[in-house]
């Protein structure tokens, strides 16, 4: 049998690389080689293509008002590789401002503007942020598995037809608001918890990796590991933020 | 009248808390500014001279705490905030301090730390007449949101303080930029040659604050600062009006710092490169507030670090070093100093997620852990409110979980530092974690010392 291999893109970390995303990418990255698959990090830069069929995965970051209307510009004239991409079920993980400007607006200093319309929701933006630890429970992970994370963000979004990515036991969520948090739309994960999601989270990180394996070789059986300082930090956070509500 | 009430209010919170063993340095500040919130600008207009105000994110309470100890060395009297209290109440907290109980201050200087986020709210009360800025970096997110907030923050500040001269890190370009274009006199210290040190972490910064053209640098120094140039709008470093040349790290920090005709040589037993701005910075705004050449040498020599600024303690016949370390850039920094010293080592790592933290601990993904598998570290000890969090993290900077050792209680982490084999073990910290972390370290220096 040959050797599987997912190859992971990380668009625009020198735009877009607020708060720790690097977590994300290493943890995708190991969990595949800790199995012994092969996985390939290509970071792309804002003078380069981005070649979405040698993709499996694509990971969008957050960042300043300023740096995101210079990504939004990017992908437009890549848009429709980016669509098809996101048609056939390509993995895409969108973190705050990624999140956004996926989105059919968001604001630029106060003003809404044309975001890419890869997902149904729209962003307003309100003076007050909303910052903080959060717990959600989400309908992709079996067995009722919790997700921790941390939130800020100024943006208030509401979904038009796509499905929230969870329910907010602690936090605030999409607009602190509706209890929705995040959106899915496909393998399209967006969502307000910024930094390290991953890590912390193994169960998310193999969910996404099982998507993956799935899309390129029809199927993906992932041998459990070991996890035990993932599983202590995932079990501190829930034990602690989760009462406070 | 309220203005005395509050005065006395404030010295006998300050002489309570103390009692009770605590700093007593920013809530009595707070008791005296309900009970008069005019107490800030009564008393800091009876300053006689400059009130001095040092902002950024990095080294504020080593620049301020230099810059006060070359005034008084000079034999003038100032107020300071030199426990690191730098709030609107940490500044009420030491005017009060230092008014005597009719309400007068006597003090020709004031030499104030004032976190970024509350320049808007101190200078509203207090007009300072020189503002010091070390530096910006991503810090404590969940309190200020994004490095263009704290931007914003400081730019509304110095508006409202149209006639304080500047003195600014002219190597960052997300400081220097204040200078531009400004209606006031504007000094820049930064160091004018390349070091090598040269590492390009840069994250935030990267980009012209003007027009938002990608930054091209000469050479870099460590995160955003360098020589750096905009090739769209023509911003760029600033020649220095202090300039540090000839540097050397190595047997503590060394340079040449020319201010017009003046060359000073400065040798002191400081470390890494961000300790020649914090005395770069200090040594410039001593100058020109006294109107003549501080005497560095004495303030140096007998400057005491405050807790956890590289602190060393000698516990068993062994050195036990402590540093704090609270976001990427300052630990970063932390890990060049471990880096540099070549023993084996025992290993401590602390973080805590309290609000005076910043909650946000995401930062611990962006600090380059991975450099430590060079460290000849022996032991890893992971611990505080977070150690969960750090055990993680150091997963996946290559020590597996059985190579560390989790401990939340800092106390018996501190503990199991100490009894190991190593002839030197360094604690990294950040802001609560430090202080407990130290007091415990200290205690044990301490029962040593007295026979136990």
């Amino acid at each position: 049998m040959e050797n599987k291999r997912i190859r992971i893109g990380h668009l625009y970390p020198e735009l877009l690389n607020l708060y720790g995303d690097t977590g994300n990418i290493l943890t995708l990255k190991n969990r595949l080689l800790w199995r012994g698959i092969e996985a390939e990090v290509e970071t792309i830069g804002k003078d380069s293509m981005i070649d979405f069929k040698n993709l499996d995965i694509v990971f969008l970051g957050g960042g300043s008002d300023r740096e995101q209307l210079i990504v939004c510009h990017l992908l437009e004239q890549q848009k429709e590789s980016l669509s098809e991409y996101v048609e056939s079920g390509g993995v895409l993980v969108a973190v705050c401002g990624g999140y956004q400007l996926l989105g059919k607006t968001y604001p630029l200093d106060g003003q809404p503007v044309k975001g890419l319309g890869i997902l149904d929701i729209e962003t307003e933006v309100n003076d007050e942020r909303l910052i903080g630890n959060v717990v959600i429970c989400s309908g992709l992970l079996s067995k009722n598995e919790l997700i921790v994370g941390f939130e800020n963000h100024a943006g208030r979004t509401r979904l038009g037809s796509c499905e929230p990515f969870g329910k907010v036991l602690t936090g605030y969520g999409n607009n602190g608001e509706d209890d929705t948090c995040g959106a899915v739309y496909k393998n399209v994960l967006g969502t307000y918890l910024h930094g390290p999601l991953l890590p912390k989270n193994p169960a998310l990180a193999d969910y996404l990796l099982e998507k993956a394996l799935l899309r390129k070789y029809g199927e993906a059986e992932l041998l459990p590991l070991e996890d035990q300082a993932e599983k202590e930090a995932h079990q501190y956070a829930v034990k602690r933020f989760l009462k406070q509500s | 009248m309220r203005l005395l009430l509050a005065i006395w209010a404030c010295k006998l919170a300050i002489f309570a808390s103390r009692l009770l063993g605590k700093k007593g340095s920013s809530m009595p500040g707070q008791l005296a500014f309900k009970i008069c919130p005019a107490i800030l600008t009564l008393l800091s207009k009876q300053v006689t001279k400059e009130i001095i105000v040092v902002c950024g994110t990095n080294g504020k309470t080593t620049t301020n705490n230099l810059l006060a100890s070359y005034i008084r060395h000079a034999g003038h009297s100032l107020v300071s905030n030199e426990y690191g209290a730098n709030m609107l109440w940490g500044v009420c907290c030491a005017f009060a301090e230092k008014a005597s109980i009719f309400g007068k201050v006597k003090a020709e200087y004031a030499c104030l730390e004032v976190d970024e986020a509350s320049c808007v709210k101190v200078f509203r009360y207090m007009e300072p007449t020189m503002v010091v800025i070390t530096n910006l970096f991503r810090d404590q997110l969940d309190r200020y949101g994004e490095i263009d907030m704290t931007v914003d923050f400081i730019r509304r500040a110095l508006a409202m303080a149209p006639d304080a001269k500047l003195i600014v890190n002219g190597d960052d370009p997300l400081v220097a930029q204040f200078g531009e274009k400004a209606n006031r006199p504007c000094y820049y210290v930064a160091v004018d040659e390349d070091t090598g040190a040269g590492v390009s972490e840069a994250k935030e910064g990267k980009f012209c604050s003007f027009c938002s053209t990608e930054l091209l640098y000469e050479y870099h120094h460590y995160s955003q600062l360098g020589k750096f140039s905009c090739p769209s709008c023509g911003y760029k470093r600033h020649t220095p009006d202090f300039s540090v040349t000839e540097v050397s790290l190595t047997n503590g920090v060394n340079f040449t710092l020319t201010f017009g005709e003046e060359t000073t040589r400065i040798t002191s037993r400081f470390k890494g490169l961000y300790s020649v701005y914090n005395i770069a910075l200090s040594y410039a705004a001593a100058r020109l507030a006294l109107n003549k050449k501080p005497d560095y040498e004495k303030v140096l020599s007998a400057y005491k670090p405050q807790v956890g600024r590289m602190e060393e303690f000698l516990i068993g016949g062994k050195t036990v070093v402590l540093n704090m370390a609270k976001n990427p850039a300052g630990f970063n920094q932390a890990l060049d100093a471990v880096l540099q010293d070549d023993r084996e080592k025992d290993l401590l790592l602390a973080v805590n997620d309290l609000p005076q933290d910043g909650m946000d601990i995401s930062w611990l993904w962006d600090v380059e852990f991975e450099r430590l598998k060079q460290a000849k570290v022996n032991r890893l000890i992971v611990t505080g409110m977070r150690a969960d969090e750090l055990m993680l993290r150091m997963k996946y900077a290559g020590f597996a979980e059985k190579q560390q050792i989790k401990c939340s209680d800092i106390k018996k982490a501190a503990e199991f530092l100490v009894s190991g084999e190593t002839t030197v073990c360094y604690g990294l910290a950040n802001y609560s974690s430090v202080f407990t972390l130290q007091s415990v370290i200290k205690e044990m220096e301490g029962r040593e010392i007295s026979g136990k």
